[in-house]
């Protein structure tokens, strides 16, 4: 799978702090919803479908993983990507989802 | 024909607040009238089969039906993603945890001003105090909790204060939502109109807000589109994304469109709300673009606004089959200037620090208060 989370996303301002301790969850009234096949994240106001890439980093923000757990699995899942790219890219993944309220961290 | 994303419920029109800027029709339904609790649960299960994701139940104040948690799990059983609007009143601790409890995903507040007396009067009654306590008791639960406050010409200019009134009470999001022009708003618009300035002022207030509490608060803004160049998108289009269901069960492209003469709705009573997405002519007459009239014919905006809203182009200019007299490309964008210039001339109400009694007494013709259905 090609590695590009923030494609599958409208663009956003971001300022968060993040650290490779924090523990990224659904922000609360946030939760997965659609179907099997088309899953989205349903928050106040709105839906955001999460495909590919967006999608695992997603499913591993289960409240019980550390960024650099995470991290890491995403860095064995995709190895062809170089590992500064992986890791910048789903920091900025999920601090414009923090600042939208759908990420907690 | 894409499928319908969110669903709005009037579930009930009765409601403890009399808000000088409710969009409720002025014509109200009687409780009399209202769906059964079976009807809405088959009408959420229609609407999640369709495709919904969001149901928004709203009224009136949902809260005073009786069966609102019924409701709640009921919807919540169809996987629909569920919003109550409320204004609290009817909701104490307990209550509030019977709904979380039975699945509620948010909970909109609203709010009528930072300051309590100025507060009642715009809502009519003694609600301010309540809506605090129930601040308080919403955070000791995981949804999420938007607090809303709708802004005009009577409260616009301490809006800095009511966003830091907002901001103690810690939400996620929070709507600063400009009245719209609709239903009660319209019949007071002389009195809620700000002027050019004061928005300008307000939008500026809501950035620097915006920037001091990202990642914390959410906001966002809904403006008033009187002063805007461009018609809003509204409803996203008409038979687009929304369908509306009044408390009758009459399925309506939005909130307003029974002012429109000649529009016949179709009741979920008789019909599937599948049948009435795709087949109800209240659906079918501004869906699309072959409604169009130049200059949104013609323009490249029409993909964006869809010409702007119906109901306000049958509002002021006597025809919703015009373009949006908001639109400066519109030839009757004269009828917006106007209104701005002779309703922004119109009374200022008294101190936002009065008392609410001061305020009755020394303002009682002021504006119309939402009247209450039989």
């Amino acid at each position: 799978m090609h590695f590009s989370p923030i494609a599958t996303m409208r663009a956003g301002a971001t300022v968060a702090e993040l650290t490779e301790a924090s523990i990224p969850k659904l922000a609360a009234g946030c939760r997965w919803g659609g179907t099997t096949e088309n899953p989205v994240v349903l928050f106040p106001e709105g839906a955001i479908r999460v495909e590919g890439t967006g999608r695992v980093i997603l499913e591993l923000c289960d409240g019980k993983l550390a960024l650099a757990e995470i991290m890491q699995r995403l860095e064995a899942q995709f190895m062809l990507a170089p590992k500064d790219k992986i890791r910048a890219d789903v920091r900025m993944f999920l601090e414009r989802l923090h600042d939208k309220r759908i990420v907690d961290f | 024909m894409q499928n319908p994303l969110a669903l709005i419920a009037e579930v009930t029109h009765r409601c403890p607040l009399h808000c000088v800027y409710c969009s409720n029709p002025l014509e109200l339904i009687a409780r009399t009238e209202e769906l059964a609790t079976g009807d809405w649960l088959r009408v959420f299960n229609e609407a999640a089969a369709l495709g919904v994701l969001h149901l928004h139940l709203t009224g009136g104040e949902p809260i005073t039906r009786p069966d609102i948690a019924e409701l709640i799990a009921g919807a919540r059983e169809s996987r629909l993603y569920t919003n109550l609007i409320t204004s609290g009143i009817g909701l104490n601790r307990e209550r509030l945890a019977q709904l979380v409890g039975a699945g509620l995903d948010h909970i909109q507040l609203s709010f009528q001003d930072s300051e309590e007396g100025h507060a009642n009067w715009i809502a009519g009654t003694r609600a301010h105090a309540h809506k605090l306590e129930l601040a308080e008791w919403i955070r000791e639960h995981r949804i999420a909790f938007t607090a809303n406050l709708v802004v005009h010409r009577q409260n616009i200019d301490h809006l800095d204060q009511m966003i830091a009134g907002l901001e103690a009470l810690q939400p996620d999001r929070m709507e600063i939502a400009h009245a719209q022009y609709y239903g009660w708003a319209l019949k007071n618009r002389s009195a809620l109109l700000p002027t050019r300035t004061q928005l300008d002022r307000a939008i500026t207030v809501v950035k620097a807000a915006e920037e001091r509490m990202r990642g914390r608060v959410r906001i966002d803004m809904v403006v008033p589109d009187y002063h805007a160049r461009f018609p809003k998108a509204c409803m996203g289009g008409w038979g687009r994304q929304l369908l509306l269901i009044d408390p009758s069960g009459d399925v309506l492209p939005c909130h307003a469109a029974t002012v429109i003469p000649g529009m016949t709705f179709d009741s979920v009573l008789e019909h599937s709300l599948d049948w009435i997405w795709q087949n109800s002519g209240a659906f079918q007459k501004f869906r699309g673009e072959d409604w169009m009239p130049e200059p949104c014919r013609s323009c490249d905006r029409r993909k964006e606004d869809f010409g702007g809203c119906r109901c306000q182009a049958f509002l002021l200019a006597g025809d919703a089959s015009l373009t949006d007299p908001v639109c400066e490309l519109s030839p009757l964008h004269h009828l917006i200037e106007d209104a701005v210039r002779e309703d922004t001339a119109g009374p200022r109400g008294e101190s936002s620090q009065a008392p609410f009694h001061v305020l009755q007494e020394k303002m009682a013709d002021f504006w119309s208060y939402r009247t209450d259905p039989k």
